[in-house]
C-alpha cells in the first residue's frame, strides 16, 4: 500500500469523513491543488473514481490497458460532422497517465489576450510565471535525454531544417524517459513524471488522503454553500456510499466530467455557460513510408514540434506510436491492411494541431447519460488541409516516398506534387478522421458572472465554497498541449482558496 | 466490470467480423481468429453498458447492413472471408462517416489486439516486449548513476553516459551489460 491512498479493501462499510477541502480528481488539475494545499497545512482529501495503477502493472497487452486506465476503456467520442474519438484518463494520476508527456507553458499571445480581452489578469504571464516555474520543477520538464529521441523524431527534424522552418524542442515531464514509446498505455519504464509520481507524492508526504474508486453522485450544499459530497464507493464486492464534509470542495474531474457532474446536480446554472464552450484541439494524423528504417518502437513520442506556422493556429509535431496504433490509421481492412502493415519498420507517423474556432458542447441526457458534440468548422478544416499539406511537405523533404493522410477520399500522396491537387480538392470535414486528447473550456474562467462558471479565482460564480481547477476553466483554447497550463492555472487557484481557508481559520 | 459475453448469433457474428480482420501472412502459420475473438469480448467487458449496447448495434449494423450501405444482401455472417472482405471495404468507404464509422471502430477493437500479440509484434519486426524490458533495465542502470550524483536542473536534459553515448542509446543493451553494472557501481566513472 502507498501511504496515503485508500482503496476498497483498505476500509470497511461505508465512508464518513471530514476535511478541509475535498478534491474531486487527481489528474493534472486536481493533483495540483490537492499537493499545494496540503503544503499549506490545510486537511485534504481526494476523491478518484478510477483505480490504482503503478509503472509495475502497465503490461504490454494494449486492449487490456485501455481498458484499465481509460474512460470507457478508450472508446469516448464526440458526436458530430464527423466523430472525434478522445482520450480521457480515469486512474490515479488521471490523464496524465496515459498522455505524451508533451510540457508547453500557454504562449504569451494567448495569456496577453486573457488578460486584454477577458479581463483575466491573474493570467498575465508575469503573474503565472513562478506557478509555471513551480510546475515544471515539480513534473520534472525536461527536453530528451541525448540520443534517446528515435527516427521518426530525427525525420521530422531533418524535413523542418530542411525546409527552414522553424522547431522547438519540446519539453517532457520525464527523468530518463529511454524511448520505449508506449506513453499512452502507461509509461513501462517509470519515466514520466505522471501526477502518481510528482503532485501526489508531494500530497502525501503532507498526510494528504486519497481514496480510489470513489464515484461522485452529489455535490452536497446547505444554504446555497457547497459542503461536500456523497457518492459510491465502487467496492467488487458490495455496495458502499461515502460521504465527505468539508469547506470547501474543488472539482477536477476535467472538461468532460467536470461540467457532467455539475449538470446532474443542476448547480452553476447562472450564466448558461456550464457544457458550453468545448473546445478540443482536433488533430489529425499523417504517416510517411521511407526507403530507409524508422522502426517506431524505438524513440521518443515526441521530441519536437514546428512552430513555423503557430501564428497561423497550425503545429506540426511527429508521433511516434506503437505498432498497434498505426493498424488505426490507414482505412482498410484485413489483409489489405496485413500487407501495409508490413512497412511498419520503414513508416514515420505525425500529426498536425489547429487552434479550434468552432465551440461545441456537453450536456447531461437523462439517467445521466452524456452528450458531447462538436463540429470542426470548414473554416478550421481549411485550416487543417493546409496544416496537413504542410506536414506532408516537410516529409517529402525528409525523403519520405509517400505520405498516408486522414482523408477519405485522398488517402495517399505520392509526390510534392499530389499536395497541389490536395490544395485543389480540399477534403470536407465529413471525409477527414479527427482525434483528439486535449479537451476544454466547458466551466470557463471570466472576469464576468454572465460570461463563465467560475470568477479568476476558480471560485463558482452561483455556488460558495464550490471551486473548479481543471481544463474546464481554460478560457479559450491555448494552442498547446495543455497540462502544464492546467497545473500552473490549478495552483494559482489553489493558493488563493488556501489563503482564504487559513485566514477564515485564523479569524 | 461486468459480465458480458458474446452469445448466439452475435457471437457468430462477432467471429465473421474478427476472422475478416485479423491479418494474415503465409510467413506466420498462426489462426488468431478465436483468441483475437476472446481479446475483443474482454475489451468490450470492460466498457461501460451503454456503450456494450453500441458495439452490438454496430455488429448487427454491419450483419444486416448490407442493403442500406448497398454492399450486398446477404448477412455479413454468411460471406466468406474474402467477400466479407470486400463488404467491411465498402462500408468503410460509405459516403457517411457514421456509416463509416461502425467498421472503423469494430477495426480498431480487432486491430489493437491482434496487432500488439508477440507474435504479431516480432513478425513485423517490432519486439515491444523485449524492448521494454531492455528499457526497464537500461533506465534502472541510469537512475543508479544519478544517485550517485544529484540531478541538473530542469529543463537540462539528462546523460545517458557512462552507459550509453547518442549513438547508441536506443541500442538493446544486452551486449554492453557487464561494463554497464560496473560503471554503475564504480559511480558512474567511464565505460
Amino acid at each position: 500500500m502507498i501511504e496515503g491512498i485508500y482503496e476498497p479493501h483498505h476500509t470497511r462499510g461505508d465512508l464518513h469523513l471530514a476535511c478541509d477541502v475535498v478534491v474531486i480528481g487527481s489528474g493534472a488539475g486536481g493533483a495540483t491543488v490537492a499537493a499545494t494545499l496540503a503544503e499549506a497545512g490545510l486537511d485534504t482529501i481526494v476523491l478518484e473514481e478510477g483505480p490504482l495503477y503503478e509503472t509495475k502493472e502497465y503490461s504490454a497487452n494494449i486492449p487490456e490497458m485501455l481498458t484499465k486506465l481509460m474512460r470507457g476503456g478508450g472508446s469516448t467520442v464526440t458526436m458530430g460532422r464527423s466523430p472525434v474519438p478522445y482520450l480521457e484518463g480515469r486512474c490515479v494520476g488521471g490523464t496524465t497517465v496515459v498522455n505524451g508527456g508533451m510540457c508547453w507553458r500557454t504562449p504569451e499571445r494567448i495569456l496577453d489576450e486573457w488578460v486584454d480581452d477577458r479581463g483575466l489578469h491573474h493570467l498575465s504571464a508575469k503573474r503565472l510565471d513562478p506557478h509555471f516555474e513551480e510546475v515544471e520543477r515539480t513534473i520534472d520538464a525536461r527536453h530528451q535525454d541525448p540520443g534517446s529521441e528515435g527516427r521518426v523524431n530525427d525525420l521530422f527534424y531533418k524535413g523542418a531544417t530542411n525546409l527552414g522552418w522553424k522547431l522547438s524542442q519540446n519539453k517532457r515531464n520525464q527523468r530518463h524517459c529511454v524511448g520505449s514509446n508506449d506513453c499512452v498505455t502507461g509509461c513501462p519504464s517509470g519515466a514520466k513524471r505522471s501526477t502518481l509520481y510528482s503532485w501526489l507524492p508531494r500530497f502525501f508526504a503532507r498526510g494528504g488522503r486519497l481514496y480510489t474508486h470513489t464515484k461522485v453522485k452529489k455535490i452536497l450544499t446547505e444554504r446555497g454553500r457547497a459542503v461536500g459530497v456523497t457518492g459510491e464507493l465502487q467496492d467488487p464486492y458490495r455496495k458502499r456510499r461515502f460521504r465527505v464534509r468539508a469547506r470547501a470542495v474543488v472539482v477536477a474531474c476535467g472538461a468532460v466530467q467536470t461540467p457532467l457532474l455539475l449538470q446532474r446536480n443542476r448547480l452553476c446554472r447562472g450564466s448558461g455557460h456550464v457544457g458550453q464552450n468545448f473546445t478540443i484541439h482536433p488533430n489529425v494524423k499523417l504517416a510517411a513510408k521511407f526507403d530507409t528504417e524508422v522502426n517506431s518502437l524505438r524513440g521518443a513520442h515526441q521530441a519536437w514540434q514546428c512552430t513555423e506556422f503557430v501564428n497561423e493556429g497550425i503545429l506540426l509535431a511527429p508521433g511516434a506510436i506503437p505498432l498497434a496504433f498505426m493498424s488505426a490509421i490507414f482505412p482498410l481492412f484485413g489483409q489489405a491492411l496485413a500487407e501495409k502493415m508490413r512497412d511498419y519498420r520503414f513508416i514515420a507517423t505525425g500529426g498536425v494541431l489547429v487552434d479550434d474556432s468552432a465551440s461545441g458542447y456537453i450536456r447531461a441526457l437523462p439517467f445521466g447519460i452524456p452528450h458531447i458534440h462538436y463540429d470542426v468548422t470548414d473554416v478550421d478544416q481549411e485550416k487543417f488541409v493546409r496544416a496537413a499539406a504542410l506536414l506532408a511537405e516537410l516529409y517529402f523533404a525528409a525523403g519520405a516516398k509517400e505520405v498516408y493522410t486522414a482523408f477519405h477520399h485522398f488517402p495517399v500522396l505520392k509526390s510534392p506534387d499530389d499536395i497541389k491537387r490536395l490544395y485543389a480538392h480540399p477534403p470536407r470535414v465529413e471525409d477527414t478522421e479527427y482525434f483528439t486528447a486535449h479537451l476544454m473550456g466547458t466551466c470557463r474562467m471570466s472576469s464576468d458572472p454572465t460570461q463563465g462558471v467560475v470568477d479568476p479565482d476558480g471560485r463558482a460564480w452561483d455556488v460558495p465554497g464550490l471551486y473548479i481547477a481543471d481544463a474546464s476553466v481554460l478560457p479559450g483554447t491555448i494552442g498547446v498541449n495543455p497540462q502544464v497550463t492546467i497545473m500552473a492555472i490549478a495552483r494559482l487557484i489553489a493558493l488563493q482558496l488556501g489563503e482564504r481557508l487559513l485566514a477564515n481559520r485564523a479569524a | 466490470m461486468s459480465n458480458f459475453v458474446l452469445r448466439g448469433y452475435t457471437r457468430r457474428i462477432a467471429r465473421a467480423v474478427v476472422d475478416a480482420m485479423v491479418p494474415r501472412w503465409p510467413e506466420l502459420d498462426v489462426d488468431m481468429t478465436d483468441d483475437v475473438l476472446a481479446q475483443v469480448e474482454d475489451t468490450i467487458r470492460g466498457y461501460p453498458i451503454g456503450i456494450q449496447m453500441g458495439v452490438l448495434a454496430m455488429l448487427y449494423g454491419v450483419e444486416f447492413g448490407g442493403p442500406i450501405t448497398m454492399s450486398g444482401v446477404k448477412p455479413f455472417s454468411w460471406l466468406t472471408r474474402e467477400e466479407a472482405e470486400a463488404r467491411l471495404a465498402k462500408v468503410g468507404d460509405h459516403k457517411v462517416p457514421q456509416v463509416r464509422m461502425m467498421p472503423m471502430l469494430l477495426k480498431l477493437m480487432v486491430g489493437f489486439a491482434a496487432y500488439s500479440r508477440p507474435d504479431v509484434e516480432e513478425f513485423l519486426g517490432a519486439p515491444r516486449r523485449a524492448w521494454r524490458k531492455d528499457r526497464q533495465n537500461f533506465r534502472e542502470d541510469l537512475v543508479r548513476i544519478d544517485d550517485l550524483e544529484p540531478s541538473p536542473s530542469v529543463p537540462t536534459p539528462l546523460g545517458g553516459e557512462p552507459l550509453a553515448t547518442p549513438e547508441t542509446y536506443l541500442e538493446f543493451t544486452e551486449g554492453r551489460k557487464g561494463p554497464v553494472l560496473d560503471a554503475a557501481a564504480n559511480g558512474g566513472s567511464g565505460s
